[in-house]
């Protein structure tokens, strides 16, 4: 009991920052210090070879006046997202309920929705530049059988992010494990007294579990974005930004500011954008969430506090 | 910051400097060479080391990833001694200029035998910032069956485009997938300049000042709308719209009677078995024909700790020892393709007189140090006018107005 109180009048002290500090140091050194100093390169003409000169806010008058492709880029990616955010939450909730449903080979299933996730970005670009080759595709041979001709997926400027969003969706595993959980923690006495009152399943749906996920869904609506936001891989690789630049993401124009033209500087411009859209955007799911999450009942919603 | 760079430069020294800590007598030599470009690269340097005992020349291959690697390794400030170069204006404050060793030895390792526009390629404001080693030129290679069995006469030097494409006409057979001609629809606009050239016109102004009523000029836009016009008519297959099959895969396999090429199609074609043979580039009408030049050179790095050790590797590297050794593109010296029989040999001729016709062009990305960001805006142009198979004038128009402001 003495001890105890002794403990607390002098503090905690330096012991538990010690044992957290291998933690601390790699944030402060490998995320806090690159993105400040991305901040600081963003004021700057910076090639990678020469002189660096102050050049104020110029990196982002010339992106937001004088950068047709600045806009373009931008409008691609929120297409994409568009896109990509619901279909990622929709269709891995309804792989997620699936799975939760008890059904026979339940293990095998969520072994099969999951293993995609575990393919690397470069392999999954391999097998799908196959899928979708306009004359040799599978899925061009599918369509075939049904007798569609299929379009030049990857060729054809209207098609090429329909692709690259069915592609992408490939990797929705890991929303669907997430979402699996949070499922699985709803308490089953929630459903057993909803069915004795009779009510239907399309009910017992939309009225206890999308209330009871609230939290994992938030928490997977703000990683969708961030993720869409980031798309980066397999533009890169499956389409090289085009056919026509259609597939020239905003990423992707950083990526190549930065590596390709050596302006370093207007990358880091173009980073703190993007950053500072995925912030707003993340903020505004979050106020916007108090309407529609709850942290109620045995969910402790780490999920959503954590996004 | 200082923090970040010394971490950046740890992580970049350990990834690519195996010798950042180098030794009075050791160079390091980056090379984009693979397969069998590298072991000829990796032998002249143990020859190099064999004359000069007690060097040691660390040849380190970077591969496809040669800009990232050679950026990332100037930026931490452990640039190679030596590296191949090609994109002299965007290194050139990393590059030592050369003017006062060539001055000094230049006579004694003949460098006049080397061709200026060879050379030229490589000098910056005056600067000579590499020398080359090989070159190659662009021909177009055709299947002698195909044209046999068509029927047609071989090309001969001396054609122009009509002739190419009445020829191309005949030669394709949509019933068996045979195609005369190939047009890439995502040309390196580095090649593509030498159409430009060639039909009167270049990409940019001589002083790098503007683009607009060059790469947007009326004979320019002829230049793209003609490629179009091929595809439209069924002249040409597209190449690398939606679907990334190259020119040279068709060629090898027999479905693509012309093709234009240059020194690294030769030795696939030359597996394949295709009966083919080579012929200058085609005129535009009666203008004079001209190729692009691609050439390796070899770089001295601002910053080495030994640029005397690193001159003699270079000497060495352009002597006609050397270059002989070099058997996967042509001899930058006059007197090594006379001496091995290269300048007269038929297959190879045609990228000699190539060269021959292209010393006075100067590409366009000696002349503007944003080139490489304005040359996205023409190469959407061209995949564009392959697209629509037409529009060539907007589309190259568009691409101006969006170089502007790299034009400032």
């Amino acid at each position: 009991m003495a001890d105890a109180k002794r403990r607390k009048r002098q503090g905690p002290g330096i012991t538990p920052w010690l044992f957290i500090s291998p933690w601390i140091f790699g944030f402060l050194v490998f995320t806090v210090g690159p993105l400040l100093f991305s901040l600081y390169m963003s004021f700057f003409d910076w090639p990678i070879v020469g002189e660096r000169e102050f050049i104020g806010i110029d990196n982002y008058t010339t992106m937001l006046t004088l950068d047709p492709q600045f806009w373009e880029s931008l409008w691609i990616t929120t297409k994409f997202a568009l896109l990509f955010v619901p279909l990622n939450i929709v269709l891995a909730f309804l792989m997620a309920l699936l799975l939760n449903m008890g059904l026979k080979g339940t293990g095998i299933f969520r072994t099969a929705f999951y293993l995609p996730s575990v393919i690397s970005g470069v392999a999954l670009v391999t097998i799908w530049s196959w899928i979708y080759s306009h004359r040799y595709g599978l899925l061009n041979y599918l369509l075939g059988l049904i007798g569609i001709d299929g379009p030049n997926w990857l060729g054809d400027a209207q098609w090429a992010v329909v692709a690259i969003t069915i592609a992408s969706l490939w990797g929705l595993g890991g929303t669907m494990l997430i979402l699996l959980s949070g499922l699985q923690s709803i308490p089953k006495e929630l459903y057993e007294a909803a069915r004795i009152s009779g009510v239907p399943l399309w009910a017992q749906t939309v009225w206890i579990t999308l209330p009871m996920l609230g939290p994992m869904l938030l928490f997977s609506v703000i990683t969708s974005i961030i993720s869409a936001f980031q798309q980066l891989t397999i533009a890169l690789l499956l389409t090289e930004g085009g056919p026509l630049g259609s597939t020239y993401f905003f990423a992707m124009y950083i990526y190549d500011n930065a590596f390709k033209y050596f302006d370093m500087g207007y990358a880091a411009a173009m980073s703190w954008i993007m950053f500072g859209i995925v912030l707003v955007l993340s903020l505004a799911v979050m106020k916007s969430s108090a309407a529609w999450v709850h942290y109620e009942g045995e969910v402790k919603g780490n999920g959503g506090a954590d996004g | 910051m200082n923090l970040t760079r010394r971490i950046v430069l740890a992580l970049a020294t350990t990834a690519l400097a195996p010798a950042a800590f180098a030794q009075d007598n050791v160079l390091r030599l980056a090379t984009w060479d693979d397969e069998e470009s590298l072991t000829i690269i990796e032998s002249i340097a143990s020859a190099f080391e064999a004359a000069n005992p007690g060097v040691d020349i660390q040849v380190e291959a970077y591969g496809d990833g040669f800009d990232t690697k050679l950026a990332a390794a100037m930026g931490a400030g452990a640039a190679p001694d030596l590296m191949y170069m090609w994109n002299f204006p965007a290194y050139a404050d990393a590059l030592m200029p050369l003017n006062d060793f060539i001055a000094r030895d230049g006579e004694a390792m003949n460098i006049a035998d080397i061709p200026e526009g060879l050379i030229n390629v490589s000098v910056i404001d005056g600067n000579v910032l590499g020398l080359p080693a090989g070159f190659t030129t662009h021909v177009i290679y055709y299947n002698k069956d195909l044209f046999a069995a068509a029927g047609v006469a071989e090309p001969q030097a001396g054609w122009t485009w009509a002739d190419l494409r009445a020829a191309a006409a005949q030669l394709s057979d949509p019933a068996t997938d045979t195609y005369g001609f190939a047009v890439d629809a995502k040309p390196d606009p580095y090649d593509f300049e030498q159409f430009y050239w060639s039909n009167g016109t270049s990409y940019i102004a001589p002083d790098g000042s503007a683009v607009d009523g060059f790469m947007n000029s009326a004979e320019g836009a002829e230049v793209l709308t003609m490629f179009a016009d091929m595809i439209a008519g069924g002249e040409a297959l597209a190449l690398n719209i939606g679907d990334d099959t190259s020119g040279s895969s068709l060629f090898r396999g027999g479905k693509l009677a012309m093709f234009e090429g240059a020194m690294w199609n030769m030795s696939g074609i030359q597996e394949s078995g295709v009966n083919f043979g080579t012929v200058v580039l085609p005129a535009f009408g009666d203008k004079p024909v001209v190729s692009t030049i691609n050439s390796s050179a070899i770089s001295i790095s601002a910053n080495t700790a030994n640029p005397d050790l690193a001159w003699e590797f270079v000497k060495f590297y352009v002597s006609p020892e050397a270059i002989a050794m070099r058997v996967n593109d042509l001899p930058v010296r006059s007197s090594v393709a006379e001496a091995s029989g290269q300048s007269n040999d038929p297959i190879l001729a045609p990228f000699f007189t190539m060269l021959e016709a292209s010393g006075a062009a100067s590409p366009a990305f000696l002349k503007n140090p944003e080139w490489a960001r304005i040359q996205e805006n023409l190469a959407a142009a061209i995949e564009a006018t392959m697209v629509d198979q037409g529009n060539a004038q907007a589309h190259l128009d568009e691409a101006v107005d969006r170089s502007a402001r790299f034009l400032r």
